[in-house]
C-alpha cells in the first residue's frame, strides 16, 4: 500500500509519487487532491493501481489521478494515462468495460418552477418511456447491418433515423462519431448484445435526472453555454451497454497473448495492452471506437425518448419545454491527441478512465459556439446533492492532457452502503428534500446513496483551484430515475 | 479451513467474491453460483432450460474468467439466470459443462464482466481459493 510518507507535495492540490517508489515505474504518478481527498484515496488500493499504470510501455510525463480517484480493477478510476503514439501501448483496461460511459446535458428555456406541479407525472412518464435496468431491451431493434452502421456512424445514425435534430451533433464530443471505428474488429457476440439495447439507460450508477440550475459562477461562460439560474435541465448518464462490455471482455482476453508476444511485463493481468501500431492494438482501437460510437448513438436515442416524454407530459400545459443539447462528454475512452511533451508537439493515446476531456479555449476540436470559451465539462454528483458544469482550460492542456474529474468518486463499497442505508428510507429522505425518485431496485438505490460518494463540492473545488477546469454552474436534482 | 463456498469481500467501486472449492471443479461451480447470487435471489428458481458450454484457454485463471463471462453473455442474450452447473470435464485449459437456468429478470444488480484483476487460483491445504473482481 502507498503511504502518506511516499507522497511529495508539489502544490496545495497536487502530490507526486516519485518514479523511485517502485522499480518498474517508467514515470512518476501524480494525484490532484486536497488533504482530505488524499486521505480518502489512501484508504483503498487506488494509489497502488495508479502506480501500476505508471509501468505501461510508452507512458509519458506522469500517470495522473483526479480528485475523484477510487479503486477500480487494473487501472484506477479517475485516472489519466497518455502513451506515445504509435510506439506506446493501448490498454482496454485503461478504458474499462463501459466504453464511452458518459454524460449529456440538456437545457430548456423555461424556469424549473414552472414544471414543479408536473414533476411527479414527468418522472413517472420518463420511467415508463425510457427503458432502464439490467440487460433491458429497448424499443429500437437493429438488424445486423444497422448495428454496423451504428458503430461506424454513432449519433449521426440516430439523427438520420429521426432521433433528434442535426444541431445536436456539433454539441457532442467527436460530433458523436469517433474516426477509426471498424465493424470487422467487433465480435458477433458484441453485435448480438447491442442489437436490442440502443436507447436504454442500464443500471448501476447510470441515471436520468431532471435538474435546476441553482448557481452561476462564471456569467460569460454560462451565457455561451446558454445556462441561467432557475433554469430547467436534464442530465443523462449512460454508456455502450452490453455492446461495450463485450468488446472489452473480448479484447482483455485476446490481448493476454499479445502481452507475451511483445514481451510486455505487467504487474496486473487486467492491464493487458498492445502497441498501438501492432495488429492487436489497431484492432482494439477500431472496436473501442465502434463501442464509443454505439454509446453516443445510445445517448442520442435516450435524449429522443426524453424529449418525446417532455412533449407528452408538458405540451399545452407550459411553454418552452423543448430540450436543447448543451454538450455530451465521454469519461471512459482512449483518444489520439497532440500535446507538448519535453518541448515537442507529440501525438499521444490519452486513456481517460473515469476522467473527462476538458479542452481549453481555441481548440479546433471544439464547436464554433464554444471555441472562444472552452469545452463544457459535465460532472455529475450524487443524487442528493449537486452536479456541476465546468469549462476546460489552457492549464489542463499543459498539465493533465486536457483532462479533469468525472464525478464525485465512491468512498463506500456497495456492500457497506447497503449495510448502512436502506433504499426505501433513502427514497423517503430524498423525497422529503423535494427530490422525486423512481428506481428499479431499492438495494440498487441504496448502493448509490449520497453517503457512498465523496463530497462533489470538494472534488470540483480541487480541479477549479488546480486550474484543470473552472466552475461555471451548479445544478440541483429535482427528480431522479435509476435503473 | 474455510467453511464458505463464496463470500463478498470489500471493494470500493465494484464487487469482489472470494471463492473456495475442495476441487477446481468446485471453484468454478461456486464462482458461478456466487456470480448469479449477486444478480438475483436464487431460492425458488426452478431450472427449466439447459445450455452447453465448451471453452479452451491458456491457463486456469483465463479459463475461470472465460467461464464467468460466457455465463454472463448467455444470461444477457437468453435472458436467463443459471442456478445449476454440471462440469463434465475440466483441465487447466479446457472446460465442458451443462448449465441449467430459468427465464427471469435480474432483481439485484447487473454485472458487466469478470476481470483478471489480481486473479490467481491458489492451492490451499483443503483445495483452492481465489478472489474474482467483477465490474458492476
Amino acid at each position: 500500500m502507498v503511504n502518506k510518507k511516499d507522497l511529495k507535495r508539489i502544490t496545495d492540490y497536487l502530490y507526486e509519487i516519485p518514479k523511485e517508489y517502485r522499480e518498474d515505474m517508467r514515470v512518476p504518478a501524480r494525484i490532484y487532491a486536497d488533504e482530505k481527498l488524499l486521505e480518502a484515496s489512501l484508504g483503498d488500493r487506488s494509489l497502488e493501481q495508479l502506480v501500476n499504470t505508471a509501468t505501461l510501455p510508452g507512458i509519458v510525463s506522469y500517470a495522473l489521478a483526479m480528485p475523484d480517484i477510487h479503486q477500480g480493477y487494473g487501472f484506477t478510476i479517475g485516472g489519466v494515462a497518455a502513451t506515445r503514439y504509435p510506439s506506446g501501448v493501448i490498454s482496454p483496461g485503461g478504458v474499462g468495460y463501459d466504453i464511452n460511459c458518459g454524460v449529456r446535458l440538456l437545457i430548456s428555456n423555461m424556469e424549473a418552477d414552472e414544471i414543479k406541479p408536473h414533476i411527479s407525472t414527468l418522472i413517472s412518464a420518463l420511467y415508463y418511456n425510457v427503458p432502464s435496468g439490467v440487460g433491458k431491451k429497448g424499443s429500437i431493434k437493429l438488424s445486423p447491418s444497422q448495428v454496423d452502421q451504428v458503430l461506424e456512424k454513432g449519433a449521426a445514425w440516430a439523427v438520420k433515423q429521426g432521433y433528434g435534430p442535426q444541431e445536436d451533433l456539433e454539441r457532442i464530443e467527436e460530433r458523436g462519431a469517433m474516426a477509426g471505428a471498424e465493424a470487422r474488429a467487433v465480435s458477433s457476440r458484441a453485435k448480438e448484445r447491442g442489437k436490442n439495447q440502443l436507447g436504454t439507460l442500464g443500471s448501476g450508477n447510470h441515471f436520468l435526472e431532471i435538474e435546476e440550475v441553482v448557481e452561476v459562477y462564471d456569467q460569460e461562460v454560462a451565457d455561451a453555454f446558454g445556462l441561467f439560474p432557475g433554469q430547467l435541465a436534464v442530465q443523462i448518464h449512460s454508456g455502450s451497454r452490453g455492446f461495450g462490455h463485450q468488446v472489452c471482455t473480448d479484447y482483455v482476453r485476446s490481448l493476454q497473448k499479445a502481452v507475451t508476444q511483445y514481451g510486455i511485463q505487467l504487474p496486473d493481468r487486467e492491464l493487458v495492452c498492445a502497441p498501438l501500431d501492432s495488429p492487436e492494438g489497431r484492432d482494439y482501437f477500431a472496436a473501442m471506437a465502434g463501442a464509443a460510437n454505439y454509446a453516443w448513438a445510445n445517448r442520442q436515442c435516450l435524449t429522443h425518448h426524453t424529449r418525446r416524454t417532455f412533449e407528452e407530459v408538458l405540451a399545452g400545459k407550459v411553454r418552452n419545454w423543448e430540450l436543447i443539447t448543451v454538450y455530451d462528454v465521454a469519461h471512459n475512452i482512449a483518444k489520439i491527441e497532440e500535446y507538448e511533451v519535453d518541448g515537442q508537439r507529440t501525438k499521444l493515446c490519452v486513456h481517460r478512465k473515469g476522467a473527462t476531456r476538458a479542452f481549453g479555449p481555441g481548440q479546433p476540436e471544439l464547436p464554433g459556439i464554444y471555441r472562444a470559451v472552452g469545452q463544457p465539462v459535465l460532472v455529475p454528483g450524487d443524487m442528493g446533492t449537486a452536479s456541476y458544469v465546468l469549462v476546460g482550460t489552457q492549464e489542463a492542456m499543459k498539465a493533465s492532457f486536457g483532462s479533469t474529474c468525472h464525478g464525485a468518486g465512491r468512498v463506500l463499497s456497495r456492500r457497506a452502503a447497503k449495510k448502512r442505508i436502506r433504499g426505501d428510507k433513502l427514497k423517503a429522505e430524498l423525497e422529503a428534500q423535494g427530490i422525486q425518485v423512481r428506481a428499479g431496485s431499492m438495494p440498487g438505490l441504496a448502493e448509490e446513496a449520497p453517503d457512498a460518494y465523496k463530497d462533489i463540492e470538494r472534488v470540483v473545488d480541487v480541479v477549479h483551484r488546480a486550474g484543470l477546469a473552472r466552475k461555471v454552474a451548479k445544478l440541483r436534482p429535482l427528480a431522479v430515475m435509476k435503473g | 479451513m474455510p467453511s464458505f463456498r463464496f463470500k463478498e469481500v470489500e471493494h470500493t467501486a465494484d464487487l469482489a467474491l472470494k471463492v473456495h472449492g475442495h476441487s477446481l471443479k468446485e471453484v468454478f461451480i461456486n464462482a458461478a453460483c456466487g456470480l448469479f447470487s449477486l444478480m438475483a435471489d436464487l431460492e425458488n428458481l426452478a431450472p427449466s432450460v439447459s445450455r452447453e458450454v465448451h471453452l479452451e484457454a491458456p491457463d486456469r485463471e483465463s479459463l475461470l474468467v472465460d467461464w464467468l463471462n460466457e455465463l454472463l453473455y448467455l444470461h444477457e442474450v437468453e435472458e436467463e439466470i443459471y442456478t445449476r452447473f454440471e462440469i463434465e470435464t475440466l483441465s487447466s485449459t479446457t472446460l465442458s459443462a451443462t448449465v441449467w437456468g430459468t427465464k427471469t429478470k435480474v432483481s439485484k444488480l447487473t454485472v458487466k464482466a469478470a476481470t483478471f484483476h489480481d486473479l490467481e487460483i491458489r492451492d490451499i491445504e483443503d483445495g483452492y481459493m481465489t478472489t474474482v473482481v467483477f465490474d458492476v
